[in-house]
């Protein structure tokens, strides 16, 4: 890619920021707080597809960063007596941490296997918030004080949610997610040619991790309220893996369009349709599986609308 | 290499093989279906650890090493059935093969140079996996040649290959060894080994059964016997 394509894209993004940044006066509570989750589900969607489509590890176990993140968020500030916002350090830093010690086993294991461990290594950390008394105050879960925050959410999501596009973006079009898609292709070739792949994946790992710990963190702060069972929940996950199915994965833009497209259908099917909206949920994926495997930028890309590979 | 045995289960693949491959020569390795030539590759390029036994390369013993050690040292594959990535362009192969430390701009030119010179130009932007066969044995052979590498393995770089583009890639082989490279060749195909290489060893049953030049191997009664079964007299 050209540097006057890399600006180009750059502007759209900072163009993208300031109608984010200016917009929350003309919205109200419910478009404010609409406007947050779908920059959270972004923020989700794009950091799963640092591990799983730029990499090729499925991850069916991501919402384990969200919700240490939460919890590192709910247990500083309401037991500690912390400011939430250097409490989105710490959970950054707690969940690469996990990512690492619970990466080195895990990318063992390839393809299903992976996708199996992972299932399995959330609900095993859910149980252990669960039981883990002392410091999760275990299913009663933590109430954070009360303030009004909508506001400030609003913008550390966005701040959140700009930083994780760029990153994913400079990941993507660079050598090193060059060396992350060829070990998605072939790990033994990627190896014989000269890419260390336990190093590589340990570090598409841990940064895949990063970013949902601190929207766990976020989404902590702005909700007030959090139990096992809702921060561990396993739709979430299901989410983001769908979310960049959709739209594309091993892209950048795919995970975004994926995301907003989404959360804005599910939350307009919710809205209407209380109950049948997980049937429309489920048509959804399954007329996309069937007729945009590769998502919608791979459909782009296959009738020449948009040019292949990331890098040029 | 010397002395190097491998065994998968009761099979002893490699089984006390030593060689020396000539430094700055076009070589070739050769035996019958199941001799261990792939095993020995493997061996070379770390995708298979010894039971025992060296690989000397510059003095340093890189056995059990792992592939993107070896890789590092200059000692660069390619594959009997080719590895290309298929959902990555021409360009995006090529350009993963360098280390990093190489500067963007530097890999860049080198991947641009080397998709000329097989003669890949128009199709850099296309996905590995929409090449016809012998298109992604030249990728893959230009790939390994990202790094400069001082030894290049060549697992049968003939099969699937049509004449013409295998007479474009032996020129590149000759064309590398001019430029002091070391080749190591695996290949069924007798007329690229006994035209190409300089010096032959020949594996049968994980053993070396002979050494020498074309000429000598031609007529080397093992080798005979290796291939088509003991004469009777």
């Amino acid at each position: 890619m050209t540097r006057s394509e890399h600006l180009r894209n750059l502007l759209a993004l900072g163009v993208l920021g300031l109608v984010l940044a200016l917009l929350p006066p003309a919205l109200n509570v419910y478009l404010r707080s609409f406007a947050l989750f779908t920059m959270m589900y972004v923020v989700l969607a794009l950091s799963w597809n640092i591990i799983s489509g730029f990499t090729g590890y499925t991850s069916f176990g991501h919402v384990i960063f969200y919700g240490i993140g939460a919890y590192a968020c709910a247990i500083l500030v309401a037991d500690h007596g912390w400011h939430w916002l250097p409490t989105l350090l710490v959970a950054a830093g707690v969940a690469a941490a996990v990512g690492v010690a619970l990466g080195y086993p895990v990318l063992r294991l390839k393809g299903p296997y992976f996708a199996i461990a992972m299932l399995g290594a959330a609900e095993g950390v859910r149980v252990v918030a669960t039981v883990w008394d002392g410091l999760t105050h275990g299913g009663l879960g933590i109430s954070l004080p009360s303030v009004e925050n909508s506001i400030a959410t609003y913008y550390a999501m966005l701040g959140l949610m700009l930083i994780t596009i760029l990153v994913a973006y400079a990941v993507g079009h660079s050598r090193f997610g060059i060396r992350l898609n060829a070990i998605r292709e072939d790990e033994v070739a990627a190896e014989a040619l000269g890419i260390n792949a336990t190093a590589y994946k340990l570090a598409a790992f841990a940064l895949s991790a990063v970013f949902p710990a601190v929207a766990g963190g976020i989404q902590a702060y702005k909700v007030l309220y959090i139990d096992p069972p809702s921060v561990f929940f396993v739709q979430i996950t299901i989410a983001m893996a769908l979310m960049s199915m959709l739209g594309g994965k091993g892209t950048v833009i795919g995970p975004i369009v994926g995301a907003v497209l989404l959360y804005t259908a599910q939350e307009l099917t919710w809205v209407n349709f209380p109950t049948a909206h997980l049937i429309a949920y489920g048509l959804f994926i399954v007329i996309v599986a069937r007729f945009m495997p590769r998502g919608l930028v791979g459909f782009a890309i296959d009738r020449g609308w948009a040019r292949k590979g990331m890098v040029h | 290499m010397r002395d190097l045995h491998k065994a998968f289960g009761g099979v002893r693949a490699v089984d006390g093989c030593s060689f020396a491959v000539p430094r700055g020569r076009i070589s070739g390795l050769i035996g019958p279906n199941g001799s261990g030539k792939t095993t020995t590759f493997n061996l070379l390029t770390g995708l298979a650890v010894p039971d025992a036994g060296q690989v000397l390369h510059r003095g340093e013993n890189i056995a059990g090493r792992k592939p993107y050690e070896i890789f590092r040292r200059g000692i660069t594959r390619t594959f009997q059935i080719t590895r290309i990535f298929r959902e990555m362009t021409v360009f995006e192969n090529m350009l993963s093969a360098t280390g990093l430390r190489v500067p963007d701009r530097v890999a860049r030119e080198r991947a641009e140079a080397l998709i000329a010179f097989v003669n890949l130009g128009s199709l850099r932007g296309e996905y590995g996996g929409r090449l016809s066969y012998g298109q992604q044995k030249l990728l893959e052979f230009a790939r390994a040649l990202m790094t400069d590498p001082d030894l290049i393995l060549l697992d049968e770089p003939a099969a699937g290959v049509n004449r013409t583009l295998l007479q474009q890639l032996l020129e590149h082989i000759h064309h590398l060894q001019e430029r002091g490279k070391t080749i190591l060749i695996v290949e069924h195909d007798m007329n690229v080994i006994m035209n190409h290489c300089e010096r032959i060893f020949v594996l049968d049953h994980g053993v070396k059964i002979a050494e020498g030049p074309p000429a000598e191997i031609q007529r080397d009664e093992r080798v005979i016997d290796a291939y088509f079964g003991r004469r009777r007299r």
